[in-house]
């Protein structure tokens, strides 16, 4: 049963770069459990979007909760904002999962050591704690017996499925998917998305930025569409998908769709 | 320490000498200019030889290149002055002998075109060969096609890495005074031995030196980067 | 020509190899020091921002002044103007580190800045801290991508090395050019003394392409460049 508490709560986010503003107050909520699709054309802010939430991109004004707390800034004992101390920020960031387009493996790590770095690292868990959850979380994303190989040696397909284990050993709130299958050839995106489906299906709160409008419409809890920096459509997918009520939404879909 | 430092950033001594040391920096420019001259020429035809279709010519030049590219400038130096000539007497039963600035010329030119055979083979390797098939569909001759599409490419792509070397010949010509040459730094020890203040000298001369081979490298710098807008390197 | 070698070289091998040695060991450290002053330089230029032109003027002082000028500048100057080297073996080391150090500045700058982003946001989003960013995901990547050249900057140090003669340090370019004064017979030992610094020089360009080749294909880092 899904809760309706929201883990993510975006308040008037905005971001610049120089005169160039790219995200211009966007607002929303997601649920715990549930998976929000952000579709819209290329330059219309989704991949900033996701950034902000985790701090990889400093929003210029507005407001990120996770769980309730900001992320960023703290509120001082006499109710101003302050900026958080890096510390902070970075404890933050391992709450949020990130996918990234171009994977970003470590290439001078094996797959495992890919995945066990954080949890050792910055969770500080002992060696054999984290290859054990490490392990777990490879069998997860079926590359097991991969777990000695070096990056350069698998496909893209599979080194985007270590990037999800590398990123599900963190054990985070959320995870956030920032085009996953973009940089994929064709007949690899399945295993990724096959991937997708089954976090979705065990209740992992997700946000997905993708151009996949099947996986989108079928996965996913509710549909954000961004135009300009702005949400120009936002609804359950079946609704966002088959009767976008924005002319702009709906030639965007007819223009990828075909 | 003020002091020294004082007295090692005042060149008033090295402007008193400045008409001598002048001299000596000249010294430099000719055996740069004779060691490129003679570089280039050696690099062209080893760059090209190593890309010889018979193994023989290849084997043979990448041996060359490698021999030089190995061998330290100042021991080739010493070797070419002091070695060179009691063979070539001993082949040709005459009293032979270098001048030091043959010497120097021939040296330099022999150890940098080891260096630069490399950039004239990467820079031909590096005109893709579908030019040379359209060339060939067209009928041209294999020299033409050298003159013309691969000679022109070659050369923009090889120009800054050559530059760079350019200035790495300039900076070892300033050991030729160790064989006598009466460059910039001979001058400098003669007059530090007449003067026996070594501090401003030495420094001036690094300074000379240091600032010749920043304008020099800004100006490669600026070129390079000029070429490349252009899309030519 | 052969016999002048048996008479003249063999039994004067040991001074040869013990100026190898010296050779070795002024490389060595200067190689050493090289790398400290050098990582010192590249970080301070990356990331400190008010001296940051102290960190270019000191790199571009040390790859624009020919060494052969550094060597004799370390060797007379700073001993009256910082009290420093008080040997001659110390201002040969010095006078190698100093050069070698801004070819290696630019080295890893070159290599950090290579780097696609993506590797430090990868970092990053699970919650590493720059500190161990730096140690853990860029330093390993540099060292390696940039190995080809570190280890060719070690054949630039040796080439160098062969001028510390000069000021009287007994290196093996030292000792050949003292029995070629004492025996004027400079065919067979100067062309021994080249041929032991090729060698030296070839295998260690040798074993520089092995690495970067095995790195290549181990890691893909191919692409890092």
């Amino acid at each position: 049963m899904k809760r309706m508490a929201a883990i993510v709560r975006v308040v008037e986010l905005r971001k610049s770069f120089g005169p160039l503003e790219v995200l211009r107050g966007i607002t929303f909520d997601v649920r715990e459990g549930s998976v929000l699709t952000i579709i819209g054309a290329s330059g219309s802010g989704k991949s900033t979007l996701l950034r902000c939430l985790n701090y990889l991109e400093q929003p210029t004004s507005g407001e990120v909760y996770l769980d309730g707390k900001p992320i960023g800034f703290r509120i001082e004992a006499d109710g101003r904002r302050a900026p958080d101390t890096a510390a902070n920020i970075s404890r933050m960031r391992a709450e949020l999962g990130m996918v990234f387009q171009q994977f970003n493996l470590w290439p001078h790590m094996t797959v495992l050591e890919n995945v066990i770095e954080a949890p050792i690292r910055v969770k500080r868990l002992a060696r054999k704690e984290a290859v054990d959850l490490g392990r777990r979380f490879l069998s997860k994303v079926n590359l097991l017996d991969k777990e000695n190989e070096y990056p350069a040696r698998l496909s893209g397909g599979q080194q985007q499925r270590v990037a999800i284990a590398r990123a599900l050993a963190m054990q985070p709130k959320v995870m956030l998917f920032d085009e996953a299958t973009s940089a994929l050839d064709p007949e690899l995106t399945g295993e990724v998305l096959e991937v997708m489906r089954a976090l979705a299906k065990e209740g992992t709160t997700m946000l997905v930025v993708t151009h996949e409008m099947g996986f989108a419409r079928e996965v996913s809890d509710r549909a954000i569409f961004l135009h300009n920096g702005q949400i120009e459509e936002d609804g359950p997918p079946a609704r966002v998908f088959s009767a976008p009520t924005s002319e702009r939404c709906r030639q965007f879909l007819s223009k990828v769709l075909h | 320490m003020l002091g020294s430092l004082r007295e090692s950033l005042d060149l008033t001594l090295f402007w008193e000498y400045r008409a001598i040391l002048l001299r000596g920096l000249l010294e430099n420019v000719y055996i740069f200019l004779g060691g490129a001259m003679l570089a280039m020429i050696l690099a062209f035809a080893i760059g090209v030889a190593r890309l010889s279709r018979r193994w023989t010519v290849r084997v043979l030049s990448t041996g060359y290149a490698e021999l030089f590219r190995n061998t330290p400038e100042y021991v080739l130096l010493i070797w070419v002055y002091y070695v060179l000539p009691v063979i070539f007497s001993r082949l040709l039963a005459t009293r032979f002998n270098f001048s030091p600035y043959a010497a120097a010329i021939l040296a330099l030119g022999a150890s940098y075109s080891g260096f630069m055979s490399e950039t004239v083979r990467a820079g031909i390797l590096s005109v893709p060969r579908e030019h040379t098939e359209a060339a060939m569909s067209l009928g041209m001759s294999k020299w033409m096609i050298m003159r013309r599409i691969i000679a022109p490419q070659a050369i923009r792509r090889m120009l800054p890495e050559a530059l760079n070397q350019f200035v790495s010949l300039f900076k070892a010509t300033t050991f030729v005074s160790l064989i006598a040459v009466e460059d910039l730094m001979y001058k400098v020890s003669m007059i530090t031995v007449h003067e026996m203040r070594p501090l401003p000298l030495y420094t001036g001369a690094a300074l000379v030196y240091c600032a010749i081979i920043v304008a020099a490298a800004q100006l490669i710098q600026h070129l390079s980067d000029r070429w490349r807008r252009r899309g030519w390197a | 020509m052969l016999d002048n070698f048996n008479h003249l070289v063999l039994p004067n091998i040991n001074l040869l190899l013990r100026g190898l040695s010296v050779t070795a060991y002024v490389c060595f450290f200067a190689f050493l020091l090289a790398i400290a002053l050098g990582s010192v330089a590249c970080l301070v230029r990356l990331y400190v921002p008010f001296i940051r032109v102290v960190a270019i003027g000191y790199i571009e002082f040390c790859r624009a002044t020919p060494i052969f000028v550094q060597l004799l500048w370390v060797n007379y100057v700073w001993p009256e103007l910082f009290g420093f080297p008080k040997t001659v073996v110390g201002a040969g080391i010095i006078a190698l580190a100093l050069q070698s150090s801004g070819y290696l500045a630019e080295t890893f700058r070159s290599g950090i800045e290579g780097l696609s982003k993506g590797q430090r946001d990868a970092g990053l989003a699970v919650g590493m801290t720059n500190l161990q960013i730096m140690r853990r995901i860029v330093m390993p990547q540099v060292v390696l991508v940039m190995a080809p050249s570190i280890v060719n900057q070690m054949t630039v140090v040796i080439k160098s090395s062969t001028l510390v003669s000069v000021i009287a340090i007994p290196d093996l370019m030292y000792e050949a050019l003292k029995l070629v004064n004492t025996w004027f017979e400079p065919i067979e030992i100067l062309t021994s003394t080249a041929l032991m610094y090729i060698v030296a020089i070839f295998l260690i360009s040798i074993l520089a392409k092995r690495v970067s080749d095995h790195f290549r294909s181990k890691f893909g880092l191919a692409g890092l460049v």
